[in-house]
């Protein structure tokens, strides 16, 4: 059975393949979380604004020769943005803290618990900063942008396979460096 | 807490602790980022510009028209005529589109950086009558056009072919359009752009041979186990000398021959001399050194364990426990440096000259000076080390999450992404990792991807080109292409003009201040010149007029940076300045050292020079109006210092006059002349005599690139079988 939003999206990539000026309605659709993404890596605005319009420029340039290949249309726009940012950002680091984009006010669970919850959702995202860029790049896509594992393989042009690697290895390092840092008791 | 389940991980994510992880990094919430709505609408808003750009170019139904004259001219749907336009100013007209009104579009309108050569597209909501709209159609400056037809789109194009560079076009359709039904334009409407600068030429990278498949990456050996590389290349580039996991020694030729064994286990260290006529290696507590020429090995013993060898020039070196020993002339063991008695330390590494030698003590790094024994810690305390420069006078480190480039104080030049890493004599950089592998400019500048898959533990062959990697524990070897030629000297110095105007355009004078010397900043703090341009008309836009390299040792760069002024979009006037750049005291980054300023200039009377060439045989003017060729001649010219003009040859096409035969004399002064007989096409004259100071300027085009490094001989005998 087919999906009614995917075959949705399939129609307007289709439009706005033939006649670019149908655009609009894909970005209109994916503005939102590319920019988030893109804050969410750069985390500053000017920069946040100038590589989500990088990414649309050149998703809007490309669109003639754009290829369904039965992933979501998002993965390709992921694709171009983790580009993006790679190249404009890889010899830097975002310098704005965690605590401003991480909403780390957990509900739920009794105040005390969601206390302890805050602060070691906070530390382990402050050593997801800390890992090597791909295996940043996939456990931001996994976990964050709550991606399937073959979209996330299609944005960092890779294979699945591969991409499960950096996520195990990621998870693999956040463990060991947690557990050095978790307090005596 | 642990209610983490996704099936995708279920095969990766096994283990109790890691599902744990997982579920804590899938429990953040993502709160929603500051976001400007301006910015979201006005990105909607360029984007549908560029599609209906797109869209327009994608029949390119101009490109067929404007094709250069020859039988599909014919194509064009009306007959294209040429047409001398007048130059005024109108009003736009701006009533909502409707059955009963004329509306037009042009998606340039308001764009401030058009491209030179591409036609004005003015699109109508209705079929047009041509002949009538063609007559309406008002340009300034003063353009020679064509025009044509596609449908309701009009395609004006100057018949050179190219929009004039730094000018602000005003293109008016004036009330004389009619529709085809015979409805006449209610009022003009105007659409008004800004044209790109110049293209300038850019060296093209020096070309290498790009293999068929990517890097041609080829399979030399399996390395019995060995994950990591451990030998070095010959100095010719045609070998690799690697040591695998048994400890065997072989010598692996990089065009894929016989791979030889020198030595069939027990070797653990090896090193080729500087001169690459001997090769050293540690072999079960001894050092054999093989001569390559005859095919000879000599054996030292050391008294203690000998750990890494090394050379100092063609001096023998080699680490143990204590230090770096040496053999001296009369054949006796001499320790040149020694370790520090306190902590546990081991040399990592010797310095390719033999200067230096990298040890770890306690968990850090140090930078061991050989002659005078001092040594300096690099890094942090996790730091490994990761390389040296072919000198030997810089080296590479890695942190938990970067390399770092250091001199041999330790001091950080530059930071480079997480790898493992191996630096050029062509002064690139390779990064490889279990992912891909990078190439960058030691100031962390050029990154580039070469390639996806495993490249571990790279290592450059001296001649800059090809590179050794392991992969599957197994030596492969592979070419890199070359990186992109490095900025120029006139292009650095662009760089610094570009981001001073930037920085006053945006209105922040403490940054434009860092880009000024002391003589820059008192040029800046009296007499007529301001960083910051204040008032209506608003300073808007400013470009490089002209530019040119005036010395070198010390280099020195001149630019002329007009100013441009604005009142309601339109541009109205304009001044220049004259900036004269300097390296700093370090000899490194340019900074604006000397600076004038000329008198203010009304726009829209006349021709008006908007870029001017200057090389030592030629000058190049252009215009941003077409001229009558016939005021040229007498009209433009260059003086020397003593007023007198300079023999020249004066051509003219295209707004643009060319004076060649010039041989301009280095660091002379000229003054570039525009007399006020100089005509456009319609006939006015330029209403200023305009007057623009140069200095001649040297050839130095391009530069920082290293020379090709010769190739040295390659070790003549196969060597001998262990």
């Amino acid at each position: 059975m087919s999906d009614p939003s995917r075959d949705d999206e399939r129609q307007l990539v289709e439009l706005a393949r033939r006649d670019p000026r149908q655009f609009g309605a894909l970005y209109d659709r994916h503005f939102q979380q590319i920019y988030r993404f893109v804050y969410s890596r750069v985390r500053e605005q000017t920069a946040a604004e100038d590589v989500t319009s990088e990414v649309f420029m050149k998703a809007l340039k490309a669109m003639p020769r754009y290829q369904d290949t039965g992933r979501p249309f998002a993965a390709w726009l992921y694709q171009i943005a983790v580009n993006a940012i790679a190249d404009r950002y890889r010899t830097l680091r975002p310098t704005q803290t965690l605590d401003d984009f991480h909403d780390l006010s957990v509900a739920g669970p009794a105040l005390e618990d969601v206390a302890v919850h805050r602060d070691e959702l906070r530390r382990i995202w402050a050593l997801v900063e800390a890992l090597p860029h791909q295996q940043r790049t996939a456990l931001v896509l996994k976990f964050q942008e709550d991606m399937k594992i073959e979209d996330i393989a299609v944005a960092m042009g890779k294979s699945p396979g591969a991409v499960k690697l950096l996520i195990h290895r990621g998870v693999t390092r956040l463990r060991d460096e947690a557990s050095s840092l978790r307090p005596v008791e | 807490m642990n209610s983490f389940h996704d099936p995708e991980l279920e095969e990766v994510l096994q283990e109790e602790d890691l599902r744990h992880i997982a579920s804590v990094l899938s429990s953040a919430r993502i709160s929603d980022p500051p976001l400007d709505d301006a910015f979201r609408t006005g990105l909607r808003r360029q984007l549908m510009k560029e599609a209906w750009a797109m869209s327009e170019g994608r029949d390119s139904w101009w490109r067929r028209v404007f094709a250069p004259p020859g039988p599909r001219l014919a194509w064009a749907a009306a007959a294209a005529g040429v047409l001398l336009i007048a130059s005024v100013v109108l009003m736009f007209g701006l009533q909502p589109p409707g059955a009963n009104t004329i509306a037009i579009h042009s998606s340039i309108d308001g764009d401030r950086n058009v491209e030179l050569h591409q036609p004005i597209l003015v699109s109508f909501n209705q079929p047009m009558d041509h002949p009538s709209t063609e007559r309406a159609v008002q340009i300034a400056p003063a353009t020679v056009v064509t025009f044509s037809w596609e449908a309701n789109t009009l395609a004006v194009q100057p018949t050179s072919r190219n929009l004039a560079p730094n000018t602000q076009y005003k293109v008016t359709i004036g009330p004389g359009a009619k529709t085809a039904s015979g409805k006449q334009l209610s009022s003009p409407q105007t659409i008004t752009f800004v044209t790109q600068p110049p293209a300038t030429p850019t060296p093209s990278p020096t070309p290498r041979a790009t293999p068929s498949n990517a890097l041609g990456e080829k399979q030399l050996t399996t390395l019995a186990g060995a994950s990591a590389l451990n030998g070095q290349w010959s100095a010719d580039s045609a070998t690799f000398y690697a040591i695998d996991g048994n400890g065997a020694l072989k010598v692996v030729p990089a065009s894929g021959g016989t791979v030889t064994v020198i030595a069939a286990d027990g070797v653990s260290a090896l090193a080729i001399s500087a001169a690459g006529d001997r090769l050293a290696y540690v072999r079960s507590g001894k050092i054999e050194v093989l001569i390559f020429a005859s095919g000879q090995t000599a054996e030292v013993s050391p008294t203690t364990t000998p750990a890494l060898v090394g050379w100092a020039k063609d001096r023998l070196l080699w680490t143990d426990a204590d230090g770096i020993d040496s053999i001296t002339g009369d054949g006796s063991i001499e320790q040149i440096a020694a370790l520090p008695k306190t902590g546990s330390s081991a040399v990592v590494s010797i310095a390719p000259d033999g200067a230096h030698a990298a040890y770890r003590e306690d968990g850090g790094l140090f930078l061991l000076d050989l002659a005078s024994g001092k040594s300096v810690q690099v890094g942090q305390a996790n730091a490994t080390f990761a390389g040296w420069s072919p000198s030997g006078r810089e080296l590479l480190y890695a942190t938990e999450n970067q390399v770092v480039v250091a001199d041999m104080q330790g001091a950080t030049r530059a930071t480079l992404p997480h790898a493992e890493a191996s630096w050029s004599t062509q002064d690139a950089i390779l990064l490889g990792s279990d992912t891909d592998l990078y190439q960058v400019r030691p100031d962390g500048s050029s990154l580039t991807r070469l390639g996806n898959g495993t490249y571990h533990t790279p290592a450059w062959a001296p001649n800059g080109t090809a590179f050794a990697f392991t992969r599957g524990g197994a030596l492969w070897i592979a070419a890199a292409p070359a990186l992109p030629p490095l900025p120029t000297t006139l292009e650095q110095a662009a760089t610094v003009v570009n981001a001073f105007m930037k920085a006053r355009l945006d209105g922040d004078a403490a940054n434009a201040g860092t880009f000024l010397s002391d003589n820059g900043k008192k040029a800046y703090g009296t007499g007529s010149l301001n960083l910051l341009i204040r008032g209506d008309p608003k300073f808007t836009r400013y470009y490089v007029l002209a530019q040119e390299v005036i010395a070198t040792d010390p280099d020195s760069a001149l630019f002329v940076v007009r100013l441009v002024l604005t009142h309601a979009k339109i541009d109205v006037s304009d001044s220049e300045e004259t900036l004269t750049l300097a390296r700093d005291s370090t000899g490194g980054q340019f900074v604006i050292d000397q600076a004038t300023a000329g008198s203010r200039r009304d726009l829209g009377n006349g021709a008006e020079v908007v870029n001017v060439d200057v090389e030592p045989d030629i000058v190049k003017v252009t215009f941003d109006s077409d001229l009558d060729p016939g005021t040229v001649t007498d009209g433009v010219y260059l003086v020397d210092s003593k007023g007198k003009q300079v023999d020249a040859t004066v051509s003219y096409a295209s707004r643009t006059v060319t004076l060649s035969g010039l041989g301009l004399k280095e660091g002379a002064q000229y003054r570039l002349v525009v007399k006020t007989s100089v005509r456009d096409v319609q006939g006015k004259n330029v209403p200023a005599e305009y007057a623009l100071d140069l200095i001649g300027p040297t050839d130095k085009k391009h530069g920082n690139k290293k020379d090709e490094v010769p190739a040295l001989p390659s070790p003549a005998a196969t060597p001998p079988a262990a």
